[in-house]
């Protein structure tokens, strides 16, 4: 579980999160949904523990993720914005090196890869150099280098952003597995469809403010509209 | 853990050409320079000893040839074909072109030419002129013609110093201070000034042959967009930078050894007895430079890891980078200019002291135990702050994202 309260950042004179608070909950998909530099990245980031908050405080399964930054990331999988993966290295090494970081042992490490090669369809890129990867490729490693150590809790920033269609779906049907294994999943997105296919709980940003929080019914209700697309713009006019 | 971190960057490391080629490239380069510049200098000693001396009326100087024959000069009469000097000449200018002719042509290196009738101002007490025809330009011959040079002059002196003793005069009357040299090193101190580029070799493959490694663990990373994914991990910063570090410093560490075996077995090609140079490094002398050197590989990539941290990319670090290179010859101006005599604070000068204990050792003088300590042990001391300011620079959020 993932508590944000009152949350503040600013970046000298930018005020990037504003009084930012929330719950994911344990068994859900929770959605921060805005434009891009709306501050979800922002968020997540002070939640994994990259960027101090100026005010506020976040918890995970009831850690500061100040005062004890490395137990929450052993706690947590992330997928950032920024993939980075070495020109040099295959995609088992990528996803083999993060492994080893969590102290996993080794004979663990191998039938999780083999497992998530199988679930990712990536055969044929577990053994290749990074170099040359596809946007599609690139995404598949990084989300499984932060699922390879089965984290109770999942940050993912615009965790389907460039990924075709057919990748699409099975990042969606890990998810809503992952969701069934009662685990806590928050990610970000800038894409609507994203968001009403995927998430149980909806968190609307806009200029580093929750506008409106609630389940897709009650979006929809709050503003009267059934589209959720229609309900984002009118959500985000107002802010 | 760092281990994990170090494994990481080996592999990739092994992968880069750049880097390899770093730190197999430059540990050649050191050990056949000095041992084609210390050919050159064999070739040359050897030259010195037998000099032969091409010589224009030779018949007008017969006291003179003699003295010149009786201190090991070969005396090789040069026949001139021009035209014969006409009445009022000592030579016609034909004679005197050809004789330059010979010099440019490379038939000889430097011709001595006597006037017709030195033998006869000589004998009267007088003086003259003779020529030494020489190109000041060619460096190979000049030994020889210093020597040729010398030679007369002393037969000069010697001359006068007679010519006064016939008239009852002291001749240290008009000579109240004579220089005697007793030069025990001629040859040796250019041999010393070639050994001195040896630690400087070593001290740049400490710099070089790590910097591809240190440059692509931190800047590169950066580039890539690949730190923020790695400091999600639960591992504190320390360990990371450690981790990243102790893969520069084994390359460092290769290329220093490397450097140390391949200079050891260049000098050990050179026929350095030929020059009259005992070169023997026992095993102890290995182990004092291994001692002294061993250290920077531990030094010199954590400079360069603390400054690419700072570049965002690989072009800003090397050109950061190329100012840091610019500390292992520091020491060498530094000496160049430094007249004064070894003072403790410089034992904890980095590089400077370990150019010290290099220099020493290269020419066989066994530095104390504590100077290897000081410096050892204060090179160690400067390469844990710069780690500890890189797992600084590491928490910064500007440093992480940008």
């Amino acid at each position: 579980m993932i508590e944000v309260r009152h949350l503040c950042k600013r970046f000298r004179d930018i005020v990037a999160v504003d009084d930012v608070g929330f719950t994911a909950r344990n068994g859900a998909i929770t959605g921060l949904l805005g434009h891009n530099g709306a501050g979800k990245s922002t968020t997540l980031r002070i939640l994994y523990g990259l960027l101090k908050a100026d005010q506020g405080s976040a918890m995970v399964d009831g850690i500061d993720v100040v005062t004890d930054s490395l137990k929450v990331q052993a706690s947590i999988g992330v997928m950032t914005d920024a993939h980075g993966l070495n020109p040099r290295l295959t995609g088992r090494e990528h996803i083999e090196y993060f492994a080893r970081l969590r102290g996993m042992k080794e004979a663990l490490i191998q039938t999780r890869i083999d497992g998530l090669i199988e679930t990712l369809d990536m055969g044929d890129i577990a053994e290749r150099r990074a170099e040359g990867f596809s946007q599609g490729e690139k995404m598949k490693v990084c989300l499984s280098r932060s699922l390879v150590h089965d984290p109770r809790n999942l940050i993912m920033d615009e965790p389907t952003n460039g990924l075709d269609v057919m990748t699409t779906r099975s990042v969606r049907s890990i998810l809503q597995k992952l969701k069934q294994e009662n685990k806590c999943i928050l990610l970000s997105s800038h894409i609507m469809q994203e968001i009403t296919a995927l998430c149980d709980e909806i968190i609307v940003i806009a200029e580093g403010r929750v506008l409106m929080q609630g389940t897709l019914d009650e979006l929809a209700r709050l503003t009267r509209e059934s589209d959720l697309e229609e309900a984002f713009m009118k959500i985000t006019r107002q802010g | 853990m760092w281990s994990v971190v170090t494994r990481k960057e080996l592999k990739d490391a092994l992968r880069d050409r750049r880097a390899l080629a770093a730190l197999l490239l430059f540990p050649l380069l050191g050990p056949v320079m000095i041992y084609f510049m210390f050919n050159m200098l064999i070739d040359i000693a050897e030259d010195a000893v037998e000099v032969t001396l091409p010589v224009v009326g030779a018949e007008y100087a017969g006291d003179l040839i003699d003295y010149l024959q009786q201190n090991g000069i070969d005396i090789e009469n040069m026949r001139l074909n021009s035209r014969p000097a006409s009445e009022g000449e000592f030579y016609s200018q034909p004679q005197l072109d050809e004789i330059s002719q010979a010099i440019r042509s490379r038939r000889f290196d430097y011709v001595l030419v006597i006037p017709p009738q030195f033998d006869e101002l000589i004998g009267a007490s007088r003086g003259s002129n003779i020529e030494l025809h020489m190109e000041s330009t060619r460096t190979t011959s000049s030994p020889k013609v210093s020597r040729i040079s010398s030679l007369i002059d002393a037969w000069s002196r010697e001359t006068a110093a007679l010519r006064l003793i016939v008239r009852g005069i002291n001749p240290d009357i008009i000579s109240p201070v004579s220089i005697v040299r007793i030069d025990v090193a001629s040859q040796q101190s250019r041999v010393q000034s070639i050994l001195g580029m040896v630690p400087f070799f070593v001290i740049m493959a400490a710099f070089v042959c790590g910097m591809g490694v240190a440059v692509d663990v931190t800047a590169g990373e950066r580039e890539r967009k690949s730190l923020e994914p790695l400091l999600v991990n639960p591992v504190p910063r320390y360990t990371i930078v450690i981790g990243k570090w102790m893969a520069a410093v084994l390359f460092s560490a290769t290329g220093l050894v490397l450097v140390m075996i391949l200079n050891f077995f260049s000098l050990s090609q050179v026929p350095l007895e030929e020059v009259g140079i005992v070169f023997n490094l026992g095993r102890l002398e290995i182990i004092g430079v291994l001692v002294t050197t061993l250290p920077l590989a531990l030094f010199a990539p954590s400079i360069q890891i603390f400054v690419g941290i700072f570049a965002k990319s690989f072009k800003d670090a090397q050109a950061y980078l190329s100012f840091i290179m610019l500390l292992p010859m520091a020491p060498f101006f530094f000496n160049m200019f430094n007249t004064q005599d070894r003072e403790f604070w410089m034992n904890f000068v980095p590089m400077l002291a370990q150019h010290m204990l290099l220099t020493d050792v290269v020419r066989g003088e066994t530095p104390e135990i504590i100077d290897f300590i000081l410096a050892g042990t204060s090179l160690l001391f400067y390469s844990m702050l710069f780690i500890f300011g890189a797992s600084q620079l590491m928490k910064k959020e500007r440093i992480i994202f940008t």
